[in-house]
């Protein structure tokens, strides 16, 4: 009905990209910047690495687009490099850490207690899966945040189904436990 | 209680799964970074190769600034890269307080959409916006806003430190 | 002889050349603002830098001439709180963080504590304001900072709680916690333990 504004698939951006088009992949970019963004600080736990990680990322997508082999799965070949990526970042010696509520509490007495609830559960969050071995990590935030199939994830991890689904079940028992003892805290 | 225990990883899940903003100048970053490269695959068409000189240079400026990103130049002053994307552009010009809000004086070149120019920066705090198409006024999106807006238009900040205590 | 001829090219180059972008009558009321600054020992580079602006923007000069008188009122009071001694940049720097609601006593603080340049944290505080951080909360931080932190250290800081506002986080609890995160740790907070952070290169300008 009418003339609608269809937004152009991935591979119809990668196509225009491959012809010389700059600008899509500028598109592709802000499609998948705050998503990849999203799992590579949750896995490296720190903004600014996993901002670089990001950048990187992209920057090594665009430099080997001739490797994707189906534009229309774009995205999961992207999550391949972010991936790998993710794994080879060190850790910073001085690792930006969130503080621990009471700290807040006791710079910022007059906080809303929303707020204070708020970010103590985020830091709750954080830390139980900063203690997570990083393949459980990695193996539960693709499964459960970014939503990849099994099939996707052992594609991009290189890792087989059955033991992916391993690592998934273990991520959640731990965090149930730290999360348990956090609570009694 | 095995409800309990899932109700736990769910909203662990949900949590995560909260949207996580990212630094609005890693597009500009990613774009400015790639358009030194040429053109990603053979095509029937190089749209890149004409301006090839200018890429040359930028390749050149890119890999300088990605290697030292302090860049010492005479009397003190450092190497600034400024970026804007606007595809759909025909100029654009940096003007602020370093160089007389002139837009002759820094005009920017573009690769496909991606304006970037440096600009030589004392130590100091300095106002400035990008002029496109020598009629509307931008902010960078990517730096802090200026707070004066006598003049009715945005603006941002760039600070350049000194050596420090 | 040549303080007579440099005081005979000062009269005669009066007016900054630049300031012919301006109209006539707009230019006469900010050559006299500008010289009656520099008579009382304020940088005229601002004043000038602000009508340039305003004439670029194609502004009209009661707007123009306003900002200017405003602006130089500002630098007197930011250098009646910085001292005599504080430069062009540093009093740049703190007219913007008074414009944001920092104190003329907060400056003179942070000039007792800090070693100059005080530009990078005057700035800094003005940001943190314009990102939504109340004026007092981005005070506290950026005094806490001050003493010890180098300039990289405190753009990284409020690079650090903008990302963190955009991530939801109350402005105010963003700068107290970025605060602690920065630069070396104090013992003012308990808990929190660490030597330096290593030094890091900026990774843009």
């Amino acid at each position: 009905m009418g003339i609608g504004l269809v937004e152009p698939s991935d591979s119809e951006l990668v196509r225009r990209v491959r012809t010389g088009d700059i600008g899509a992949y500028g598109a592709l970019v802000a499609r998948y910047r705050d998503r990849l963004g999203r799992y590579a600080v949750h896995m490296i736990g720190d903004r600014q690495d996993a901002e670089e990680a990001l950048q990187d990322s992209f920057v090594r997508a665009y430099r080997s687009l001739e490797r994707c082999n189906d534009p229309a799965r774009f995205g999961a070949w992207l999550y391949g490099i972010l991936v790998n990526r993710c794994r080879t970042t060190g850790a910073r010696a001085a690792r930006r850490r969130r503080m621990f509520v009471h700290d807040i509490g006791a710079l910022n007495g007059a906080a809303h207690p929303d707020q204070t609830d708020r970010v103590e559960w985020s830091d709750a969050v954080d830390r139980a899966l900063a203690r997570l071995a990083p393949e459980y990590r990695e193996a539960f935030l693709l499964k459960h945040v970014d939503d990849l199939e099994y099939e996707q994830i052992a594609a991009v991890t290189g890792a087989g189904i059955s033991a992916l689904k391993m690592r998934v079940k273990r991520a959640r028992e731990q965090l149930q436990k730290f999360l348990r003892e956090a609570e009694h805290v | 209680m095995f409800e309990h225990e899932d109700d736990i990883v769910e909203r662990v899940i949900r949590q995560l799964r909260r949207p996580v903003s990212i630094d609005p100048g890693l597009d500009a970053r990613v774009l400015h970074e790639i358009a030194s490269d040429a053109a990603p695959e053979s095509a029937a068409r190089r749209p890149l190769l004409r301006s090839l000189p200018w890429l040359a240079a930028a390749a050149v400026l890119a890999a300088a600034l990605v290697a030292r990103p302090w860049t010492r130049g005479g009397n003190g002053a450092d190497a600034f890269q400024f970026v804007l994307v606007a595809p759909q552009a025909a100029s654009v010009s940096l003007v602020g307080d370093f160089n007389d809000w002139d837009p002759a004086r820094s005009p920017m070149k573009t690769a496909q959409g991606v304006w970037a120019t440096v600009v030589q920066l004392t130590p100091g705090r300095y106002r400035y916006a990008f002029l496109v198409n020598g009629v509307e006024w931008r902010a960078d999106p990517s730096a802090p806003r200026a707070m004066d807006d006598e003049f009715g238009t945005p603006s941002s900040v760039v600070t350049v430190g000194g050596r420090g205590t | 002889m040549m303080l007579t001829a440099l005081l005979i090219v000062a009269q005669v180059a009066g007016q900054d050349p630049r300031l012919e972008r301006l109209d006539p009558e707009t230019r006469s009321l900010v050559v006299a603002v500008v010289d009656s600054a520099r008579a009382a020992g304020l940088p005229t580079e601002p004043l000038v830098q602000r009508a340039l602006e305003g004439a670029t923007k194609g502004a009209p000069g009661t707007r123009i001439i306003a900002a200017v008188r405003r602006l130089t009122v500002d630098l007197g009071v930011a250098r009646t709180a910085l001292g005599a001694r504080a430069s062009a940049p540093e009093l740049e720097a703190a007219v913007a963080a008074l414009r944001a609601g920092a104190t003329p006593q907060l400056l003179t603080r942070l000039r007792d504590v800090r070693r100059p340049p005080l530009t990078m944290a005057l700035s800094v505080l003005a940001d943190l304001v314009a990102s939504g951080v109340p004026a007092d909360s981005a005070s506290a931080a950026v005094l806490a900072l001050a003493p010890n932190a180098h300039d990289a250290d405190l753009a990284e800081f409020r690079r650090a709680v903008e990302r963190d506002i955009s991530l939801g986080v109350p402005p105010g609890v963003a700068a107290a916690v970025g605060a602690l995160n920065t630069g070396p740790r104090t013992d003012a907070f308990n808990g929190v333990t660490g030597g330096q952070p290593p030094a890091r290169p900026p990774r843009r300008p």
